[in-house]
């Protein structure tokens, strides 16, 4: 289990220079082995710091990040695969030869990386283009060579930063394929993404993170029970003044008049309904992640 | 380890394959080439057409081994003058008591023809004159000017060669630190191991040109017979001018890398690295004024001077005779130096690197702890 515990940051300032800016104000969570974990938080919210911090290449100014109960260490972030934000891979360089160079960087003999590599790029797709140098292609097939470079050692723990970013619907796929995959064979996955029906398609658990803080975390399932259900019901062309001293809110537009509510008793309320007018619709709702989080982030 | 030599490995590999390093390896080949055959194509021996007229020819080769001398005989005087106003011969020894020539006697012809004639009829009459020994009581000359122009050759190659591979690896560091990809090898290695990768990689290619352009230039030095006029002991002046080709690149290279990885972006380089071009041109200008005065106060001084002495120093050896003693102290001198450099270098690209975004102040990364 990896496990981020109060992690806090701060950019510029110091002991003697106070100010700066807050970028982690005590984050936290966990993801199991063979979880899935959506990081959603607005732009500079904080999630790419804490996965920067999560891979050594930032230090957190307080706060532990653990593997297995553990500090984690040099040795264990070698096995790590890791996707920064901003893509980074040698323009010039071929394809494979630079999947196969990250392989052996993170320890790999040479005839694994060669193999690890051709298995990789044959399955992402990207084989026929094994030769080309990176500037060579196209923005969804780097894309893949990125994610390639964050496979190739068959890492024990996945950080992606942003890795659905600019990809098209049929990319998108075969990278979510790729990443499940990935969790069923045992490994946790930590992803951020800004395309939350995406993270809610995928993920088992969700972190959203706000202002440096973790707002909400958990599977995708209990945030949305514990949001509440929402009753909806439309009502067309009702008596004026129906909904009167019923709970909720009443939006009109046009002719429909619709009734969000999460407390009451339902069934007087589809009474009230029926006798003021031409019911709809009727039925209760969860909220959506996308919803939760602008709930979350307010 | 590892890490370090795969960073290496691939640097050179990355480097060795572009159009750019061959071509470039191809170019300094052939222009070393021709640098060094040049002087002896434009540096014939004197030759002399001379004719007699009744006379025996002068034993003048003996005297001027250097020159090259033609005999002919004429019949008589007409035919011997006719020949000399078409220019067909420089002079004609004619009874073995006059010389004639269209105009002035060419005056290093002249003296001899005298200087010979004299002996022979010295010779003649039973007087031998034993020749005088000249003694040099300066530095020996003899190889005064194949030294200079070794010297000169020599900071040229290493002033292309340091500056061309320094700026190499400020651009390798950009590249990297540019792109991020810093943030993916930094995961898995550590900075020193990055650096130091870049540092070694790009300087086995800057000694693969540096061996390239000696071995050139050695090969067809011997070839073009211009070898024979070396100094001795060219051998350790090879060595020596590797050895410091090694330790300047070294000072130049990591505070190239360090000062690169201030910035984000290729174009920002320029000005990041301004200060250490001048440094490299000083002492360009400083090594080459030794070539003129290798054993001035400037170039004695500056020879003992990091970083100066990695290119003062080896004109010195070059250009003159350096005790051995002086060249060692120079060297440990800039071996200190490098040292120094490795470790503020490392510090700096430690802390730099990975601050991606504008650019970072040395300052700033000097007072961070």
């Amino acid at each position: 289990m990896l496990e981020i515990s109060e992690l806090r940051k701060r950019f510029g300032g110091g002991p003697d220079a106070p100010g700066g800016k807050v970028a982690l104000d005590g984050v936290s969570f966990a993801v199991r082995p063979g979880e899935l974990f959506g990081f959603v938080g607005a732009n500079g919210a904080g999630k790419t710091t804490t996965m920067r911090i999560v891979m050594g290449v930032l230090q957190a100014d307080s706060g532990t990040v653990t593997w297995q109960g553990r500090p984690l260490a040099r040795d264990d972030r070698q096995r790590f695969g890791y996707m920064p934000e901003e893509r980074g891979l040698y323009q010039k360089m071929r394809v494979a030869e630079q999947v196969e160079y990250f392989g052996r960087l993170h320890g790999m003999s040479a005839v694994a990386a060669r193999k690890a590599t051709d298995d990789l790029l044959e399955r992402l797709g990207v084989a026929e283009r094994r030769n080309d140098t990176v500037q060579a292609l196209s923005l969804g097939n780097q894309q893949r060579v990125q994610l390639a470079v964050a496979l190739v050692h068959d890492p024990q723990v996945l950080v992606l930063d942003e890795p659905f970013s600019g990809l098209d619907p049929i990319a998108v796929d075969a990278l979510a394929a790729a990443l499940q995959e990935r969790c069923r064979g045992g490994v946790p996955v930590i992803f951020s993404s800004h395309q939350l029906e995406l993270v809610e398609r995928l993920c088992d658990s969700v972190g959203i993170v706000a202002a440096g803080r973790m707002v909400a975390t958990g599977a995708v399932d209990d945030l949305r029970a514990a949001e509440g259900d929402t009753l909806r019901v439309v009502v067309r062309d009702p008596a004026p003044g129906w909904a009167d001293g019923l709970p909720g809110t009443v939006t009109v537009t046009g002719a429909r008049h619709i009734l969000r509510t999460t407390d009451g008793d339902d069934q007087e309320i589809l009474r009230r309904a029926v006798k003021a007018g031409h019911v709809e619709h009727f039925g209760v709702e969860r909220p959506t992640l996308t919803e939760i989080f602008k709930e979350a982030v307010a | 380890m590892n890490g370090l030599m795969l960073v290496a490995r691939r640097e050179i590999l990355t480097q060795i394959r572009t159009r750019a390093f061959v071509i470039g390896l191809l170019v300094t080949a052939v222009l070393v080439g021709a640098l060094t055959y040049a002087p002896k194509l434009f540096d014939r021996p004197d030759t002399y057409a001379l004719g007699t007229v009744d006379s025996e020819q002068l034993p003048l080769q003996a005297a001027a081994p250097e020159a090259e001398f033609e005999w002919r005989s004429f019949p008589d005087e007409a035919a011997a003058r006719a020949a000399v106003l078409a220019g067909d011969v420089d002079a004609v020894l004619v009874d073995g008591t006059k010389v004639l020539t269209d105009g002035e006697l060419d005056g290093e012809l002249g003296l001899l023809l005298q200087s010979v004639n004299r002996e022979v009829r010295l010779g003649a009459a039973g007087v031998s004159i034993p020749p005088l020994q000249v003694e040099s009581v300066g530095a020996d000359a003899r190889y005064q000017s194949a030294r200079t122009g070794i010297a000169v050759v020599l900071v040229i190659v290493l002033f292309m060669l340091l500056l061309g591979q320094a700026m190499m690896v400020a651009m390798g560091v950009v590249e990297e630190k540019g792109s991020r990809i810093v943030e993916i090898l930094l995961s898995t290695l550590r900075p020193w191991q990055l650096l130091g990768g870049k540092i070694i990689g790009l300087g086995v290619l800057g000694l693969i040109n540096m061996v390239t352009i000696l071995a050139v230039g050695l090969g067809a030095a011997s070839v073009s017979g211009l070898a024979e006029d070396f100094p001795p002991g060219i051998a350790g002046l090879v060595t020596a001018v590797l050895v410091w080709f090694v330790l300047g690149y070294a000072f130049f290279a990591t505070l190239a890398a360090a000062f690169a990885s201030l910035v984000s972006r290729q174009e920002e380089l320029g000005s990041v690295t301004t200060p250490l071009t001048m440094v490299i041109m000083a002492t360009y200008f400083v090594a080459f004024y030794a070539t003129n005065e290798p054993t001035g106060t400037l170039a004695t001084v500056m020879s003992y001077v990091p970083p100066f002495s990695s290119m003062v120093m080896p004109v010195r050896m070059a250009a003159t005779e350096v005790p051995l003693w002086q060249a060692g102290a120079s060297m440990a001198g800039m071996v200190v130096a490098v040292v120094a450099v490795l470790a503020f270098g490392a510090k700096v690209y430690e802390r730099a690197v990975l601050r991606t975004g504008a650019r970072v102040k040395l300052g700033e990364v000097l007072r961070a702890t």
